[in-house]
């Protein structure tokens, strides 16, 4: 679990019922700034409820609490005092389905910025704009349209616009839940490039079920079984040497 | 034991055995029951539709004569004198009637005589129009067949069916008063329902907890749409009439015991078009950190609305429709003129409607029918302004 890097979001005994229902057991887990952090395991295991803990996305699920600690650069995301609304402009969520709005590209860009009286319309929104569609590489497809709706879009330049939307709220880190999983290979490997340039400035946390993604595009990865983390560690070390038995039958695919 | 799944290689006929046919049969016999429902209600819609139209038709002409009308110092006090004693009995007295009134307005005219199309006695109109028990004495009928032949008396374009409120006599009668009352009731009932329904719509889908109040709630509004109209009668009579003291026949009145009529169905059908948006968007607008308001207001609302218009006009048009709750609160009544305020009495245009099916002079036969196609129109656009509302604005995503 010792990382020789800074730490930006740090887990520590983390608990999720859903109604009578324990979703995770007490999860430790330290996520390291600038670096792309992978969960990976079965369907069920608790990796997506677990990544929605961390922007707390489960606020929204009757029924559903967590106790336990998550910080964020040392301050307590559920703590009584945190607006939510503030912190998900530091945690920023992609999700699995692209999920543009049924507005214009520029609309689903400014949108956010303007509702959190970041900018006003104008010159300096254009440029907002413009750079977050850039950063997400997919300025040069859609910098003639910008007017035209998010949804006429191909899936994978949709879930590219929603990457492009979360980073206009200047995040510090940016969560993906299988952001990949309804994208062809082709998509799937711009997206997976987008992270690799992301991680300089961002803290991306992935949920996959594509092993080979995790392998490919993540520095740490973090192995989850039933609502336990079994194995976490770099993802180097988590795919050749495993120290889990579980860890490595789910890898090799003999189990999963 | 010999396997029952083995392939039946030795049988290769593709011709249908028993079984296939019989099944064949019940295929096309089933298709045979759709089609001959169908046609059974296009026949039943297609009479109603001949039968009415063929009644109300005629409604939309009406007789005139040609008289000399003489505007003397006698007519003020006796209207009767305004026109030759032969034709008296021809001529509509709710036109002679007001004449007197006429010359208190223009005094001028005293002294001066002219030439005039006047509207007919509804007895020489349904004569006219050759409709039986039309009682037009006999010795009548051969004056306006003289009439006729002079060019003196003909059927014109109904203009009173339009400008004028209810009257007891069949020719001066119109429905502009209940149209008014139609239109007051309709926008009141509007005003209430809508921003009501929609908001409960928005609270109970976006915002309330799933717990068992409201699950109680929710199951009490689809019962709500579907008890007896009636009962929400007496329910506004109760409320707004004896204990809020809103006026008895007034369109206040009706148009609240309607609103409480169509919220049920507003609630319903907003719920259903807020439902229908995808959670992605909510889950969209919550991870940039919008708060529960901005989502609603900026993202699910502006997606929802078609389905919440067309939910809306589907209500209203049905409690334009309605007549039931309105009889409890006093609105099936004898109103001519047409109402100034909605503390007024009125009345609407299917209270209008029965009114006149219950007349038993046989000329108001043709206004109620003429009276059923004006509601029809109405209600047809308003129908077809939902669809097209529905159509314009479907999004996909």
């Amino acid at each position: 679990m010792s990382t020789d890097t800074n730490n930006k979001l740090t887990i520590r005994d983390l608990k999720l019922w859903y109604d009578d229902f324990e979703a995770l057991h007490g999860v430790d887990l330290d996520i390291p700034s600038g670096k792309v952090t992978a969960f990976i395991g079965p369907s069920g295991c608790g990796k997506s409820t677990f990544l929605r803990c961390l922007n707390r996305m489960n606020d929204r699920i009757p029924g559903c609490r967590v106790q336990g600690d998550v910080l964020l650069e040392g301050n307590d995301i559920y703590a009584p005092d945190v607006d939510v609304v503030q912190l998900r402009t530091h945690i920023g969520m992609v999700f699995q389905k692209p999920n543009p709005f049924p507005k214009s590209i520029y609309e689903n860009i400014a949108y956010a910025p303007r509702i959190h009286g970041m900018m006003q319309d104008g010159p300096d929104m254009d440029a907002l704009v413009e750079t977050a569609l850039k950063k997400a590489s997919i300025w040069d497809e859609v910098k003639d349209k910008l007017k035209q709706p998010g949804t006429a879009l191909s899936g994978g330049q949709q879930q590219r616009l929603c990457i492009a939307r979360t980073i206009a709220i200047q995040p510090d880190v940016i969560l993906m839940d299988e952001p990949c999983s309804a994208l062809d290979p082709i998509a799937t490997a711009k997206i997976e490039e987008l992270m690799d340039e992301l991680k300089q400035e961002y803290t991306i946390v992935i949920v996959t079920h594509n092993m080979q993604q995790a392998a490919r595009a993540s520095d740490f990865t973090a192995y989850f079984y039933l609502g336990d983390l079994i194995e976490y560690g770099k993802t180097t070390d988590i795919f050749t040497a495993p120290k889990n038995q579980r860890t490595e039958d789910y890898i090799t695919g003999r189990f999963g | 034991m010999s396997d029952p799944l083995k392939p039946s290689s030795m049988d290769t006929s593709l011709k249908a055995d028993n079984r296939k046919r019989r099944r064949a049969r019940a295929d096309s016999r089933f298709k045979w029951y759709g089609i001959i429902a169908l046609g059974l209600a296009m026949a039943f819609l297609t009479f109603f539709f001949i039968d009415i139209i063929g009644k109300g038709l005629p409604a939309f002409q009406q007789a005139e004569i040609l008289v000399h009308v003489e505007y003397s110092e006698a007519v003020k006090s006796n209207y009767n004198k305004a026109v030759p004693k032969k034709y008296r009995k021809l001529i509509s007295r709710a036109w002679l009637r007001s004449i007197p009134m006429m010359l208190e307005g223009h005094p001028d005219m005293i002294g001066t005589s002219e030439n005039l199309w006047v509207l007919a006695d509804y007895r020489v109109d349904q004569f006219l129009k050759g409709h039986e028990g039309h009682r037009l004495k006999k010795k009548y009928q051969q004056l306006v067949a003289q009439l006729e032949t002079d060019g003196k008396v003909h059927l014109a374009f109904n203009t009173g069916f339009f400008s004028s409120g209810d009257s007891k006599l069949p020719e001066n009668a119109g429905i502009l008063a209940s149209a008014i009352g139609s239109v007051l009731v309709l926008l009141l009932t509007m005003l209430f329902a809508v921003p009501v329904g929609v908001m409960t719509a928005i609270y109970l889908e976006e915002f309330a907890p799933d717990n068992h109040f409201t699950r109680l709630i929710e199951v009490n509004i689809n019962n709500l749409a579907a008890i007896p109209s009636i009962l929400y009668g007496l329910l506004g009579l109760a409320i707004f009439i004896n204990f809020m003291g809103v006026p008895r026949s007034s369109a206040l009145a009706g148009g609240l015991t309607l609103a409480l009529m169509t919220l049920p169905i507003i609630i319903i059908a907003t719920r259903a078009a807020l439902r229908a948006v995808p959670d992605s968007i909510r889950e969209a607008a919550y991870g940039l950190g919008a708060s529960s308001l901005q989502t609603v207001w900026h993202h699910v609302l502006p997606l929802a609305i078609p389905g919440i218009l067309t939910g809306s006009i589907i209500g209203l048009a049905q409690a334009m429709g309605e007549t039931a709750p309105l009889l409890i609160v006093g609105m099936m009544a004898y109103i001519p003129d047409a109402p100034h305020s909605i503390l007024e009495a009125t009345t609407v245009l299917p209270a209008q409607v029965y009114t006149w099916s219950a007349e038993s002079i046989r000329a108001f036969e043709e206004r109620t029918a003429a009276g059923i196609m004006v509601l029809l129109a109405v209600l047809l656009s308003l129908n077809a302004v939902a669809v097209k509302l529905r159509n314009r604005s479907q999004q996909t995503w």
